[in-house]
């Protein structure tokens, strides 16, 4: 964007400064021509060798996972390793893992639309798929933990013969409740930005019968005036029904915890320190996908999904993690503020470790190091720009995450008021496939959306082209030299 | 209506006539054979198969007539009414009451049975017998699931071929018939103390002068040997705890269950019963080799290994000698004086322990007593009762009795009798003698020498065939069950107890008395009538014999027919001679070790080891399940080298090597065991066992002591060695965590005498009052307050009037467990198997917590505290709020309840619940194989494939199910009702009562209890309606004593906890270091201490 001086005397319209320019959201000057063949053509060509290799590989996994929930459902809550001190353990942090994974794509989506920041818009179809998949993972462990699963329609709130309701005072219900909401909207917001994109893929379908499914799905968007005011229209409504859903669904989720009277879990500073957590856990898992989906095997993505995109999330990785870095701190704090020789045991004793009573203080450690420390490397812009490092830093925070779910859930649990009800928890070999299963489901998933939608949202990028933009003459010029964008790979070039 | 209502016949009049023309027809032989004809062939259908639900109908038919009071023991056609007819008295699905008693070795055990529709159900103790007044053991309880056993022996095998009755009576002749003068006749037998049995026994000498008669208890320890020595012939020494103000016990668990001794439980426990208006307590000193449940109740507890008793008890009767002044005592000690017995750094410490305990056994002349275990040598022993005479005791705090049993030969006769060839004939009546004789005596191979062994076994043991099924007898005759045949018995008090039938016998099993009567000349079936005949003499036949009889039925005892005392006069000589001829036990020489053999909590000897519920009890002490354990000292197994153990709970092995045998065994660590000696306890490794003795697939149930076992050593074996073995063993341990992590003051709370005394004599309101109250965390907390008053539970207009609460005298438990049976029984609580209990998955709805404390980290003598803990009913439930489907709810008589049928099993209320106590199904524990899981084969037992594996649970225990209450499938979340199905019959009664009103009447006060509170030895557990103030529970819970848990959670529970009181010697060396669990200021400064080998 160009400032002009209001200097009348001199009338002359100044350039803005090289240093003050916006860097372009898409690189390489890419017409909005480009960017449909690009994005569109990942869907249109055969599938290539590596996605069927991925594809088998991960579905193999899923397959893994349905057979070890079969399993499960069919004998009894006790294939898996928990007993009577530890009644959750990797069934619930798995549940709270994939739905804070679940929090980047609507916050990308809704919140960041809200606040203008245009970036976003390259990278929000993809996050919110991811949202869709991680709560599609979610949902399946509240779903399969309890004990009698067939009953588990009780949840809803469906008087029965009896005249029963549920337990509207039970924060688990609340879960229910706050899930599926944000499922459902989320699937709505999803689905109504991909409207015009499929518009798009049904124009260029060449199949039958990928024009008559793109086109059941596309809604007959004809990209007309009314069609654009009524779809802006209905993605703002949207976007502001999503945004008090991202900070209200984990709330919620915490609830199960703060709500109760258990050491550990009974705090007041979860619901924020837990919605911290989920977009820290979100952002990461963004960042763990893209990056090899731009970087490995779809090229073209380099210059919409850009070096910048990844400084900005690392910027919001290295914000949310100190804000769990503090919670952290904060517990602790008030464990010792608050005298009770309860809450300083869960602790300092069980977690922190400050003598031998602690059995799972390797947890804490590893999950201190991954959230709190080594986010903070994300200080340095380098580390921001590295793709490796970014990479790398992703990963600790994934592990880190599922880490601080299964610290809050089984040191809890374990070692609570009564030492003489202590006890061990260790997992058995189902509740570990069925944790790597949804993985394959995660992935499988994701690998069927790149392949048959498009994984970045070419309407909205466009529109932060400076072709879109009436007034945009000249904004961008030259800045190439100074931002050098990320060159594409040889072969790439060589085969566009 | 007191406790639970015996509903007998109204019509017993008619029964009685009858019962008399019968009587006389019974006498004619033709009768006896028709009824030989008669009756194997409704029991026919049993052989080989599980109750069919055919002759199951047929079965409780028969039982319903055999109930009836009057009809009782006619085992006849007439009265073999189908259940359909229906009888008078009976009503669907109301239970009728019987009393028996429970043959045991120290005495039979009164008791009450229920019956549902002529199946029994639950067993209590009999609330009208003054001795037990309701209480009863955890062997009593868990016999019904004997009875139920679907492994019991269902066959006659002639040589391991399937046979009849009919063919065995006829063998039987023939046997007899050789029999001569009873030369070769030799029978061996349990200890029963059955008036029928010892009559029965001289009928059968009458026939045969030269029977031998043997009897053998594993465990029975010689005490009757000893006071045969110092008091003379036929006198049994009997404590009277109640009347001692100072006990001092030598090695004596006498507060374990041994077997028909819950009088002297109950009598020490009265002495515990502490309250401002009687606040005098007796003081209990203990000497022993490791914790016991008696050692936990201790005031003073001294480690001594048990070859050491005798030394021990020398240094205190010198010191008592030298008080009196009676030369005897220091003649006996003399004998001791070459042993050291304690280790130089504490022989200080000691001598001023025995030296202060003396001057308080000195100081109550004449109201102490000091108990030496029956299993000590006989010197030693008769030490004690040289002790109990010089301080005046015989008499008072002991007396003597008459016993009913003649001499009998021991084991060792019995087995030298076979070697010299003059055994023909071998009756093995009970009894496991191949697997617990002293090894020494390979009894195995000396029964195969005999030509005709004729064995009446209950199962099929290691008696009866050897492990690869080659039979080791001629016949095996299937056993009845006590609750399935006549017979009687004395109790430990001396009263005269009858022991009558519920139910048909389940599998045609003859009972002692039946085949005895044969020998001796009668005729099977006999039943009833021999036990009148001995009743009759008893009697004297004066009066109305028939009503006497009904009376005697009706009661289960005879009220005063204990014998008067016999006075007890020390024969100071002959004791003295004999104790000179044993000698002391020699000190065990440096570097070895002493094994001692117990008799084991749950399995006793061995003979309940096919009783899952007993293997799944945890052991009051040590808290093991489905193992035993070689218990060792924490200096010890440091010395060995073996005191690691890892998160499974997997503990390390030894290997211990005594005389010729060795035998491998894990080690657990037992804070406050004696160091170098090693306690085994017996009973395990059975090998020819039913499927819950085998254990889990591959894993087995402990380890058989009885290989290092000789006649020479008993009971304990100085001079073992022992070696660290390889591999680990994983042990299913219900209670990781043995300390109190200093939260002593928020759960075990406790005190001294003294403190108490203060406390109960303050007026209320003051905070000195309120010392028990205001300890740990709620010794900080401000007031609660809550935003809720509970409108229902608290309104003075509420519908319903009651309001159920509980108490628990910490001061008297034992930790003896017989509420987590009692429960088990009467709630269908399921057994897990060891695998799941390893997983911490037991289902038990009450467990009893053990602590052990000390100070400054002392795992060598810490104190011990045990706590039952069972759902709290909290009134601000934590668990009601977070249950998403309303699963567990309150009810308006304050119970926290819950709905199987609506709960989904989302475990959330069990991990909200603060004193875990809320049991999770996570598998079908009742439909699926608990004991099939193979180690390292993912699809076995209870992982198999839920499609294709076997479903639903043998017959017979379906029998066992307590009819109102649900069996719980997989997936839901169970626990602690508070009995609720007794609490809704209560109720119904009461509303029955009140007929034309519709407000919900008020149940009297104490008019019935829970399971645990019932079964109770000590009567720690108290059950009732706070809202009355004529209840016991609300008057104990006023108690100064009283308290709740995390008071400061305002979670108000419906369970007050009693604080312990102990009562110290201030003169005592270790005075000042009891109370570790809590300071007097109310804080605690309890070190976090590892036990059990696990921290």
């Amino acid at each position: 964007m160009s400032q002009v001086l209001d200097d009348p005397a001199s009338e002359v319209t100044l350039e803005t400064p090289v240093d003050l320019r916006r860097i372009p959201l898409v690189a390489n000057k890419r017409d909005l021509h480009w960017i449909t063949e690009h994005v569109s053509r990942i869907c249109e060509g055969p599938a290539p060798f590596w996605w069927w290799v991925c594809f088998l590989i991960t579905s193999i996994v899923a397959c893994i996972g349905l057979f070890c929930i079969g399993y499960q459902i069919s004998n009894g809550v006790g294939t898996w390793g928990e007993n009577h001190p530890a009644g959750w353990a990797w069934d619930i942090t798995n549940f709270v893992f994939w739905i804070g994974i679940g929090h980047a794509g609507t916050l990308i989506s809704a919140i960041l639309f809200l606040c203008r920041q245009k970036w976003r818009t390259s990278i929000n179809r993809a996050a919110e798929a991811m949202t869709l998949f991680a709560v599609v993972c979610a949902a399946i462990f509240p779903g399969i933990h309890v004990g009698r699963v067939w009953y588990a329609w009780f949840l809803a709130p469906v008087p029965n013969a009896n005249g029963i309701w549920p337990n509207f005072r039970s924060p688990l219900l609340w879960d229910v409740f706050a899930v599926s909401t944000y499922f459902t909207v989320s699937v709505l917001f999803w689905y109504t930005g991909l409207v015009p994109d499929l518009g798009t893929l049904r124009d260029r379908a060449k199949s039958r019968a990928a024009k008559y499914l793109y086109g059941i799905f596309a809604l007959g968007w004809r990209g007309s005036n009314r069609h654009w005011r009524h779809y802006e229209l209905a993605y703002l409504i949207l976007a502001g029904i999503s945004t008090p859903l991202v900070l209200s669904v984990h709330s919620v989720v915490s609830f199960d915890f703060a709500a109760s009277i258990l050491p550990g879990w009974h705090t007041t500073i979860f619901p924020p320190y837990f919605v911290a957590g989920a977009i820290f856990g979100g952002f990461a898992m963004v960042l763990t996908i893209l990056l090899p989906a731009r970087y490995l095997v779809y090229p073209q993505l380099r210059d919409l999904v850009t070096v910048d995109h990844v400084d900005k999330m690392a910027k919001i990785i290295l914000l949310t993690g100190s804000i769990v870095g503090y919670a952290y701190m904060m517990e602790l704090f008030v464990a010792y503020y608050s005298g009770n020789k309860f809450e300083c045991f869960t602790f300092f004793h069980a977690r922190f470790n400050t003598d031998h009573s602690g059995w799972y203080q390797w947890a804490y450690w590893w999950m201190m190091f991954c959230n709190v420390v080594s986010p903070q490397i994300f200080w340095f812009k380098w580390a921001r720009r590295n793709l490796i490092v970014v990479f790398i830093v992703c990963m600790f925070v994934n592990v880190g995450m599922w880490f601080e779910r299964f610290v809050i859930i089984v040191t809890s649990l374990a070692q609570d008021f009564l030492p003489s009800s202590w006890g061990h928890y260790f997992p058995s070999w189902v509740e570990v496939w069925t944790f790597v299963g949804t993985f394959g489901i995660f992935l499988s998933l994701f690998l069927l959306f790149m392949r048959f939608l498009p994984m970045v949202a070419m309407s909205e990028v466009k529109i932060v082209t400076p072709e879109a933009d009436p007034h945009a003459h000249g904004s961008g010029v030259g800045i190439d030299a100074h931002h050098p964008v990320e060159a594409a790979s040889d072969s790439y070039k060589q085969s566009h | 209506m007191s406790k639970r209502v015996f509903h007998h016949p109204p019509e017993a009049q008619s029964g009685r006539k009858y019962w008399r023309s019968l009587g006389q027809l019974e006498k004619t032989p033709e009768f006896n054979r028709w009824l030989e004809k008669e009756f194997p062939q409704g029991a026919a259908e049993f052989q080989g198969g599980e109750v069919s639900r055919r002759n199951f109908l047929q079965l409780m038919g028969a039982s319903m007539a055999l109930a009836g009071l009057s009809f009782a023991s006619c085992r006849r056609q007439l009265n073999l009414v189908p259940f359909t007819k229906g009888v008078e008295w009976s009503i669907p699905g109301k239970a009728l009451f019987y009393a028996t008693s429970m043959p045991a070795r120290r005495g039979a055990e009164p008791l009450v049975v229920a019956t549902y529709d002529g199946r029994p159900t639950k067993i209590e103790g009999n609330p009208t017998h003054p001795a037990t007044a309701g209480a009863s053991s955890i062997w009593a309880q868990s016999a019904i699931l004997d009875l139920y056993d679907p492994d019991r022996s269902r066959d006659f095998l002639n040589k391991g071929q399937k046979s009849d009755s009919l063919k065995f009576t006829k063998a039987l002749d023939e046997i007899l018939a050789s029999g001569g003068d009873g030369s070769g006749i030799a029978f061996l037998v349990e200890r029963n103390h059955s008036p029928t049995r010892e009559r029965l026994r001289a009928l059968a000498e009458k026939k045969f002068p030269k029977l031998s008669w043997c009897v053998y208890e594993p465990t029975g320890g010689i005490s009757d040997e000893v006071s045969r020595v110092a008091f003379g012939d036929g006198i049994l020494v009997t404590p009277q705890l109640d009347k001692a103000d100072v006990i001092m016990a030598v090695d004596c668990d006498f507060l374990s269950n041994s077997g028909g001794n819950l009088d002297q439980i109950r009598q020490f426990s009265s002495r515990r019963k502490v309250s401002a208006t009687d606040s005098k307590m007796n003081r209990l000193y203990v000497v022993e080799n490791r914790y016991t449940v008696t050692g936990g109740m201790a005031d003073h507890r001294l480690r001594v290994p048990a070859s050491q008793a005798g030394a021990f008890l020398a240094a205190l009767a010198n010191a008592i000698g030298a008080a009196t002044k009676n030369s005897e005592l220091a003649d006996l000690a003399k004998a001791w004086s070459a042993n050291t017995p304690f280790a130089d750094g504490d022989k200080k410490y000691v001598e001023n322990w025995v030296s202060v305990s003396a001057s308080d056994l000195l100081a109550s002349k004449g109201k102490s007593v000091v108990l030496v275990g029956d299993r000590q040598p006989a010197a030693v022993q008769l030490l004690g009762h040289a002790i109990n005479s010089a301080l005046g005791n015989l008499g008072k705090t002991l007396i003597g009795r008459r016993t009913i049993e003649k001499p009998a030969l021991t084991i060792e006769q019995l087995a030298a009798a076979i070697d010299a060839k003059s055994v023909k004939a071998l009756f093995i009546l009970g009894g496991n003698p191949v697997y617990n004789a002293p090894a020494d005596l390979k009894w195995a191979e000396k029964q195969a020498t005999v030509p005709h062994v004729v064995r009446l076994g209950y199962h099929e043991d290691e008696t009866s065939k050897s492990e690869q099924g080659t039979p080791r007898v001629e016949w095996h005759v299937p056993m009845a069950h006590f609750l399935e045949a006549w017979s009687d018995g004395v109790a430990n008090d001396g009263s005269y107890t009858s022991v009558q039938p519920m139910i048909l016998p389940l599998f045609d099993g003859w009972s002692e008395l039946d085949l005895l009567s044969i020998v001796a000349g009668g005729q099977k079936p006999a039943g009833a009538e021999l036990v009148q005949e001995t009743f009759g003499e008893r009697t004297g036949g004066a009066g109305d014999f028939t009503a006497a009889w009904a009376k005697f039925l009706h009661d289960g005892f005879i009220a005063d027919s204990a014998p008067a005392p016999e006075a007890l006069s020390y024969k100071g000589s002959e004791a003295a001679a004999y104790a000179a001829k044993a000698g002391p036990v020699p000190a065990a020489a440096a570097g070895t070790f002493e094994v001692v053999f117990a008799a084991d909590s749950k399995v006793d000897d061995g003979r309940f080891a096919n009783n899952g519920w007993l293997q799944e009890l945890p052991d009051p002490i040590t808290k093991l399940t489905w193992d035993n354990a070689a218990l060792i000292s924490p200096a010890t197994a440091e010395s060995l080298g073996i005191a690691e153990y890892d998160l499974h709970m997997r503990v390390k092995r030894i290997t211990i090597k005594a005389g010729e045998a060795t035998l491998t065994v894990p080690a657990l660590i037992s804070p406050g065991a004696a160091d170098n000696s090693i306690t085994l306890p017996l009973g395990y490794g059975r090998t020819v066992v039913g499927r819950v003795g085998r254990g889990t697939a591959n894993l087995g149930t402990g380890f058989n002591a009885y290989l290092l076992r000789t006649s020479q050593n008993p009971y304990f074996v100085t001079g073992a060695t022992v070696t660290p073995a390889d591999g680990m063993y994983e042990m299913g341990v219900t209670q990781e965590h043995a300390s109190m992590e200093g939260r002593g003051a928020d759960f075990t709370r406790e005190a001294t005498l003294t403190q108490y005394n203060i406390v109960a004599k303050e007026p209320e309101g003051t905070p000195t009052s309120a010392y028990f109250q205001k300890m740990g965390m709620d010794a900080h907390n401000p007031k609660n307050v809550s935003l809720y008053s509970h409108p229902p539970l608290n309104s003075p207009t509420s519908i319903d009037p009651h309001a159920w609460g509980m108490t628990v005298d910490l001061n008297s438990c034992t930790g003896c467990s017989a509420c987590m049976i009692a429960c088990q029984a009467e709630n269908n609580i399921p057994i897990v198997g060891k695998e799941q209990v390893i997983d911490n998955r037991e289902m038990h709805w009450i467990r009893v917590d053990r602590y052990y404390a000390s100070e400054n980290n002392d795992l060598k003598d810490p104190e011990l505290i045990s706590q039952p803990l069972m759902c709290q009913h909290c009134e601000n439930a934590p668990c009601e709020t977070v249950c998403p489907v309303n699963a567990t709810v309150h009810s308006e008589d304050g119970l926290n309840v819950m709905a199987y049928n609506r709960c989904i099993g989302t475990r959330y209320c069990a991990n909200n619940c603060p004193f875990k106590v809320r049991r999770f199904n996570f598998f079908d524990y009742n439909q699926r194989d608990v004991l099939g899981h193979k180690k390292g084969h993912p699809f076995t037992g209870l992982y198999k494939w839920n499609l294709t594996s076997d479903k639903g649970m043998p017959d017979t225990l379906k029998m066992q199910k307590n009819p109102n209450v649900t069996v719980r499938m997989r997936g839901v979340m169970e626990k602690c009702t508070f009995c609720v199905q007794r609490i809704q019959e209560a109720k119904i009664t009461a509303k029955a009562h009140s007929r034309d009103t519709d407000a919900i009447p008020r149940v009297p006060a104490n008019a019935f209890t829970t399971a645990c509170a019932q079964v109770c030895p000590t009567d720690a557990i108290t059950f009732g309606d706070i809202n009355n103030p004529e209840s016991n529970v609300s008057k104990i819970k006023a108690d100064a004593r009283g308290y709740r848990l995390l008071e400061y959670l305002n979670v108000s529970t419906r369970v007050w906890y009693l604080a312990r009181i102990r009562n110290p010697n201030p003169q005592m060396p270790d005075a000042g270091k009891l109370g570790a669990f809590i300071h007097p200021a109310g804080e605690t400064n309890e070190a976090a201490t590892p036990t059990g080998g696990h921290s």
